[in-house]
């Protein structure tokens, strides 16, 4: 079984975010570097199907500038065979079809059974790379999953809906997963693992023999919402807060109106 | 990096280029991961059962050791024919300072992977590694170090316990009681220190399960509750000779050696410690309204926070310079051969006063850390439902565990002066010269076009002030100077804060221009306030040493050294603290991670 699961690395979000010159992206100085939260998810369900399923492999795959590797490491030293570096310089400025065409191309003669995404990344949060990608290669595609298993060609996987309804959907390979919170729980990658993940082959591939599609869309500026104003904290006797909050009410609300 | 390695102790008396320094910035991203994998660990499996370990429940230790050895984190040092990683000092030094934040489990691991595991990685025979090796890395056995008697803490060759070997010739019996045994309490194996016929002190390695070896009960502890710390008790133990470990007779290489590391390994350990409970100050600051409003916006608290802030830079900085040199003198030995440990054993050595600095240095700025961070909390620093009143609880060990500080203060001149007599470092041309420096004024002006040219300074003056002191204790107490602690103490505090400064200022020098310009002129704040620290530090002790050295003109004239050699321009001192501070609460964390 031929596996893909696609990555991507995102800044740590507990950083401290301030928006770059250009006010279409945020200030990447400074930041540290992390997995995709998501995306780790798929690595983990990608790592345990290929302990289910004899003889498998799975190919990790990242975009962006060469300290994504380090991120693929991870990957790898949580059980990937090898890597796909896409470098590109620019990614923060692709679009979800843009980014979803780059991958499409590298993986279209590859003939993988399954794809592993995120359900969405943690900085962009478009959430359409996993489907655009299975609709540009003709598979199936399965959103938001958190559950995952499979049997003889055919995976069974469960969706989480809302009012905390669970849909199950059955399909055939070849297939595209998107990963949620709650899938599975990503092992820790091991000491000797990560020694081990040195030797892993990772190759690297410019964007621009890959990139076939335009952008549809750009951001035309990103920002922080405006504070709305501050609570009001009342102080002193009782009776008298209640007439305060009475008058309140009033003059500015359509509440006692 | 230049062909040149830094002999120990020669950081005192030559000039160093940023690029020899490693710093946490030149970590690969193995190392990283390593780093991660480790904190991921402590967070999700041991910091969430903190209380629980605390109230005493070793099961819970114990499961979390086995955890670390399937994650490979209890194999760093052990050798690869035995199952370990056999990777460098940088890396177990920051899988260490990540462990730290696990309280008191943080003390079982170290004292599992450190005195427990290493006396048997470099002193065991293929035969006892064969068997006990791999229970150990793989977090099957905890392991144990028995050296401390209820008669000998600092002085351990004192100890009273006894090997007799048996009529037979087959095994040694064991007589006597070990005291304050981390581990003790579920260690499956224990290296114990005795004496054989009362005269050759030796090591061994012994199962809980021989006949003879009784664990008594656990001590009641200030701090780090959840660590267990017993007696072990030996009733004519009988251990088979087989199980003597290294040579009849030469315990104390063993006793000493592995000090060496466990000592910088603290330093690691505990300057992670610091992080953790800045990070809590600096929380707790944010959230804490007094006067309507953060107490965080307050100048006496975020005086606090930078002056910690740069407190840590200074012990991070430190902590991994000093894995670099070791790794660095390490890599030119041969692996494989006969000798690969005495070599091995040798290289550390070469620089014991720094791993001394480490621990001194670094348990210093957890101390400081700690008692701030209770400050910040007020009150509510004082009572247990905060984490601030464990952390002050939990400190209070690293200053006496591992050699006492004053042991390891006694012990960083020491081992210099030591070298110097051997012709090992020349010391006293050195110091010549530096009395030559003392007689004639200078005009040497400070170049601001150079970074960190006010510290540069600085830091050439106090090595110089160094040599003035030791050379003029040398002069006038010959070889009787080991005598004179008071003495001695004094010229370690200088020569601690002059490795801390400089290990600061090669650091921020090397990575400044990879950083934002923001970034930039945090760095700068922290190099200026950390060096305002040393120089009021070394100069004190520096002051305090004159007095005890020499009298009259003599006197006169060494502190006039003093307060010229000591003297920092610490322009904008205020603005960087605040730069700082407010950064530091901005994005609620530890600013140079």
């Amino acid at each position: 079984m031929n596996i893909l699961v696609c990555i991507k690395q995102v800044p740590d979000m507990e950083s401290k975010f301030r928006i770059d010159a250009s006010a279409a992206w945020f200030d990447t100085a400074d930041l540290a570097w992390r997995m995709n939260e998501y995306d780790e998810y798929g690595v983990e369900q990608a790592v345990r199907l290929k302990e289910q399923v004899a003889g498998a492999d799975i190919t990790v795959l990242s975009i962006g500038p060469d300290k994504v590797k380090e991120t693929m490491k991870k990957a790898l030293a949580m059980g990937c065979d090898r890597g796909v570096h896409i470098t590109d310089s620019d990614v923060s400025r692709r679009d979800p079809a843009e980014i979803a065409g780059i991958i499409a191309e590298y993986a279209r003669d590859k003939n993988f059974d399954m794809i592993f995404t995120g359900m969405q990344s943690q900085d962009r949060g478009s959430g359409q790379v996993g489907v655009l990608l299975a609709e540009m290669l003709s598979c199936a595609a399965v959103t938001t999953i958190v559950d995952f298993s499979y049997r003889e060609g055919r995976i069974e996987v469960k969706r989480e809906l809302e009012g905390g309804i669970r849909a199950s959907v059955a399909l055939n390979i070849p297939a595209l997963v998107t990963c949620q919170l709650g899938l599975n729980k990503p092992r820790y990658p091991t000491l000797p693992n990560i020694m081990k993940a040195k030797k892993k082959e990772l190759l690297s591939l410019p964007v621009e023999d890959l990139r076939k599609l335009e952008s549809r869309q750009q951001t035309a500026r990103i920002y922080f919402p405006e504070k709305k104003g501050g609570g009001l904290v009342l102080e002193g006797d009782p009776a008298r807060l209640a007439d305060e909050l009475i008058q309140i009410l009033k003059q500015k609300t359509s509440i006692l109106a | 990096m230049t062909e040149k390695i830094l002999r120990g102790g020669e950081y005192l008396i030559c000039d160093i280029p940023c690029a020899d320094v490693f710093t946490p910035e030149d970590f690969s991203d193995e190392q990283k991961q390593f780093g991660e994998t480790t904190e991921r660990f402590v967070t999700n499996e041991i910091v969430p059962h903190l209380d629980e370990i605390d109230k005493q429940n070793f099961d819970l230790v114990v499961e979390g050791m086995q955890k670390c050895g399937e994650l490979g984190l209890l194999m760093m040092d052990a050798p690869e024919e035995y199952g370990g990683l056999e990777l460098d000092k940088a890396s177990s030094m920051l899988v260490a300072e990540k462990i730290s934040a696990g309280g008191s489990f943080s003390v079982a691991y170290a004292a599992h992977t450190g005195i427990g595991t290493l006396p048997l990685v470099y002193y065991g025979t293929p035969g006892q590694k064969d068997k006990y090796l791999e229970k150990i890395i793989s977090g099957q056995w905890c392991a144990a170090y028995c050296l401390t008697e209820p008669g000998s803490g600092s002085d351990a060759l004192g100890a009273q316990a006894s090997a007799l070997l048996s009529e037979d010739g087959t095994h040694y019996l064991l007589n006597g009681t070990k005291q304050y045994i981390t581990n003790g309490g579920f260690a499956q194996l224990f290296t114990v220190f005795a004496k054989i016929d009362k005269e050759h002190f030796t090591a061994f390695l012994v199962e809980k399960d021989f006949e003879g070896l009784t664990v008594g009960p656990e001590e009641k502890k200030m701090g780090i509750k959840g660590s267990s710390t017993t007696p072990i008790i030996l009733d004519n133990c009988r251990v088979p000779v087989e199980n003597v470990l290294g040579e009849i007779g030469k315990g104390h290489k063993i006793a000493f050696n592995v000090l060496n590391v466990g000592r910088f390994k603290l330093g690691a350990a505990v300057m992670g410690a610091s992080k953790v409970a800045l990070v809590t100050g600096i929380k707790y600051a944010n959230e804490r309204v007094q006067f309507k409003q953060k107490i965080s916006s307050f100048g006496a608290i975020k005086e606090k926070i930078a002056d910690l802030t740069a407190d840590i830079y200074a012990s991070e900085s430190l902590v991994y310079r000093l894995a670099g040199l070791l790794d660095t003198k390490l890599a030119t030995i041969e692996k494989g051969g006969d000798n690969y440990y005495a070599a091995y054993q040798k290289g550390i050595e070469e620089y014991a006063a720094e791993c001394g600095i480490s621990k001194v240095f670094c348990s210093e700025v957890l101390a400081r850390t700690v008692d701030e961070v209770v400050q910040i909390h007020g009150g509510y620093g004082y009572v247990s439902d905060y984490p601030a009143e464990r952390y002050y609880r939990d400190e209070r060990i690293n200053r006496i565990f591992e050699g006492t500080n004053e042991i390891n203060r006694l012990l960083i001149p020491g081992m210099i002066l030591r070298k110097a007599m051997k012709g090992e470092l020349p010391l006293q041309a050195e110091a010549m010269k530096a009395f030559e420096a003392l007689m004639t004024p200078s005009f040497d002006a400070v170049d601001e076009a150079i970074d960190f040219a006010a510290e540069k300074a600085l830091l050439k003056n106090l090595k110089t002030l160094f040599l003035i002191l030791a050379g003029t204790g040398v002069q006038k107490f010959m070889d009787k100077i080991a005598d004179e602690q008071e003495i001695l103490m004094a010229a370690a505090d200088i020569a601690i804060q002059i490795f801390a400064l400089e290990s600061t200022v090669l650091r921020a020098e090397k990575t400044l221009s990879a950083f934002s310009e923001r970034k930039q002129e945090l760095l700068r704040a922290a190099v200026k306030v950390f060096a305002f620290r040393a120089s009021e530090e070394a100069g004190s002790a520096a002051r305090k040493g004159a007095f005890y050295v020499e009298e009259g003109d003599t006197l006169t004239m060494i502190l006039s050294g003093v307060r010229r050699f000591s003297k920092f321009d610490a322009t904008g001192l205020l603005a960087a603290k605040r730069l700082l501070a407010e950064a530091s609460c901005e994005e609620e964390k530890y600013l140079f991670n």
